[in-house]
């Protein structure tokens, strides 16, 4: 049974949210949850909230780090922050993996002062999964998997490959898409268009015979699937990621005050119900539990910082899969098989976007 | 010779694990086999350690709302199981049903209440009781209520209304009466052990003071057990042993679920110390005992503040368990919005 170390300290609902996700998850009695957090906070929430004892525990932590702190000063001023104990506990066997819905900043470099860089990874990166028309996968999953999204700023050519390596392994092993299409983020599908970094990735991925590479894809296959691995620098990754579950957000909310305004409006929506429930669940980010950064070799899982109950929940689910496949030890063994093997970075973990 | 200590048992959701959640579960259930039946994971192991731990003076009984005519299948599954018991008591539905009392089929108190008044009765005036139940049905209330009654810590007035408030019968509140009219002041309930088959949240029974121990799993309850002094270290090691071998529970299960029995202050750090030295010196399921000892030590958590028993306000709690009832069912049938 694998164990996932979940700070309950992190997020902008805080502690009420990850106890409640962990509860849930410990009655479905398939993976346990360890609690790292203030105990005392941890336990009267507990105490309200229905919860199986054989699969939850804590871990006291005295600190947390705030969602707007400076991720380096944050750490050193807080060496006991549930983010720190959290990634200390799994690199310590503890636990399986990390789940946090807290500063995302401070929690990939928590992760890079405990995890280890796997070998060939310049960076590590932060995949999202972004919800797309075209279904993939024996699960029909309706995702691509987006990388990276914030772990970084920029990234190199060295860097992008990696992430094309890392993400792929994900898909095959989490979307059990045995040969996954991998393709870059650029401003157009031609090979010399974008910036010299993606233009020098497209020539080796290109040539890399490990890899189901396609091109490069525009913004606007992104939501048509026609990628199952999209790779771009943290900034880029980032701003496309907000941007989509913006549009998805508004959209709902457009379609709730149109339920309102008028009678047939609302009788029309009724009627369609069916297809748009449908789209609710393909575009609720909390359905997809999280981001997970690739590269360490032990693996963390970043849920939103607006995460509520049902997403920490959804992480955690997905952390536990992930753990279950052994995906870090996957990712290892795909980069090894790639040559000639980058340097890696001195500490992998670079500046957060 | 002292004298016995009573186990009272209910059997469904806590002895047995039973579904009567639906029409269908209940008929499976009614026309089971003894065979077939499963135990809740550990409730045969913990009762016949406690047997053996109390050298042969502990009595144990069954009071169960399961209806008469399985008496012989549920005698049969015990002596399976090889729990030797002294008392059986089954609800008669049968006589409920000829006289159209419907409610009475699934009422507790107008049936479970006479029933333990009238078999303390019989019992020594020294026997200590601890009484097992679960959060399906009101086991903590009746429980508890049992035991205030016998120590004559509730009023007539308040009495009166829970009797009203559950719709209990004439002949019922007869039966209560006159066991009460028998019975002297007396306080034997040490513990009453409430098993959360629903996992009901904690809270819900810290109203009725620190007796009452709500526990997730049968280890639980043979730590609280050993502190309470009814179980020694072997008892606990066995039962550990026995979950871990026949119920798929792993070491970390286990672990888990006695720092839990720690945070929530059900067992104190006295006690779990109490249980590493005895494991290290009978040398009996040692490995399991010092993981426990060591988690103990390494959690080095301050314990909860102990609460002082107090007597509950028992017809609110009534009110409050009826008003959860209600909208749990409420919130079953209720549609989510769909937009």
């Amino acid at each position: 049974m694998t164990t996932i170390a979940l700070d309950a300290m992190g997020g902008d609902n805080g502690v009420s949210a990850a106890v409640r996700a962990a509860a849930a998850v410990s009655l479905a009695q398939e993976t346990g949850v360890l609690l790292v957090g203030d105990r005392e906070a941890i336990d009267a929430e507990l105490r309200k909230t229905r919860y199986d004892a054989s699969y939850l525990s804590v871990h006291h932590a005295s600190q947390a780090i705030g969602m707007a702190e400076s991720p380096k000063a944050a750490l050193e001023a807080n060496p006991d922050a549930s983010l720190l104990v959290g990634a200390r506990l799994v690199s310590e066997g503890a636990a399986d993996a990390l789940v946090s819905a807290g500063n995302t900043g401070a929690a990939i470099l928590a992760c890079a002062r405990h995890f280890n860089v796997l070998p060939g990874v310049p960076r590590t990166a932060l995949a999202a999964v972004v919800p797309t028309e075209r279904r993939r996968g024996p699960h029909d999953d309706p995702f691509s998997l987006l990388l990276d999204v914030g772990a970084t700023l920029d990234a190199s050519a060295d860097a992008l490959v990696a992430f094309a390596h890392m993400g792929s392994a994900y898909a095959a092993r989490i979307s059990r898409n045995a040969r996954p299409r991998v393709a870059l983020l650029s401003n157009g599908e031609e090979p010399y268009k974008g910036p010299k970094a993606v233009i020098e990735a497209h020539a080796r991925l290109k040539a890399d015979p490990h890899i189901n590479f396609i091109g490069n894809v525009e913004g606007v296959d992104l939501p048509r699937g026609k990628a199952d691995v999209v790779v771009t620098a943290g900034f880029t990754g980032n701003v496309v990621l907000k941007m989509l579950e913006g549009i998805s957000e508004t959209v709902l909310d457009m379609a709730r005050a149109a339920n309102r305004s008028k009678l047939a409006w609302k009788a029309g929506l009724f009627m369609l119900r069916g297809g748009i429930l449908q789209l609710k669940n393909v575009t609720d980010w909390q359905q997809y539990g999280g981001a997970p950064i690739l590269g360490f070799d032990h693996l963390f899982i970043k849920a939103h910082g607006r995460s509520g109950q049902r997403a920490i929940q959804n992480a955690l689910k997905v952390a536990s899969k992930a753990s279950r496949s052994n995906l870090c030890a996957e990712i290892a063994q795909t980069l090894r098989a790639q040559t000639p093997a980058p340097e890696a970075g001195p500490s992998g973990g670079g500046e957060p976007a | 010779m002292s004298a016995p200590h009573i186990y009272r048992w209910d059997l469904d959701k806590t002895y047995l694990q039973t579904d009567f959640d639906s029409l269908g579960a209940l008929l499976r259930t009614a026309f089971q086999r003894a065979a077939d039946k499963e135990n809740v994971p550990g409730s045969a192991e913990l009762l016949r350690a406690l047997r053996a731990d109390s050298a042969g003076n502990a009595l144990i009984y069954f009071v169960s709302g399961s209806p008469r005519q399985m008496r012989q299948v549920l005698s049969e599954k015990l002596r399976l199981d090889g729990i030797h018991f002294d008392g059986f008591i089954l609800k008669d539905n049968l006589r409920n049903l000829l006289k159209g009392r419907f409610k009475a089929l699934k009422e507790q108190v107008g049936y479970k209440l006479p029933a333990l008044l009238q078999a303390r009765v019989d019992a020594d005036v020294r026997s200590g009781e601890t009484l097992f139940g679960d959060d399906a049905e009101r086991d903590a209330l009746v429980y508890s209520l049992y035991a205030d009654l016998l120590a004559q810590r509730v009023s007539p007035e308040t009495l009166e209304s829970v009797l009203d408030l559950s719709g209990v019968y004439p002949d019922g509140r007869e039966a209560i009466h006159s066991a009460l009219d028998r019975l002297p002041q007396c306080d034997p309930v040490e513990r009453v052990i409430i098993h959360l088959d629903r996992r009901s949240p904690p809270i819900r029974f810290e109203a009725y003071g620190p007796r009452v121990v709500p526990v997730y799993n049968y280890f639980q309850a043979a730590l609280v057990l050993f502190q309470d002094g009814r179980l020694e270290a072997q008892g606990v090691g066995r039962l550990a042993t026995a979950l871990r071998d026949r119920y798929r529970f792993t070491l970390p299960m286990l672990l888990r679920s006695f720092q839990d029995t720690l945070r929530r202050g059900i067992v104190d750090y006295d006690a779990a110390a109490r249980l590493g030295r005895q494991a290290e010196s009978v040398g009996v399921s040692g490995e399991i005992i010092e993981l426990f000892a060591r988690e103990a030590r390494e959690v080095n958590m301050v314990a909860p503040p102990r609460r002082a028993q107090q007597v509950p306000d028992y017809p609110k709690l009534l009110q409050r368990e009826i008003q959860r009832h209600a909208i749990e069912k409420a919130r079953r049938k209720s549609r989510k919005r769909w937009l």
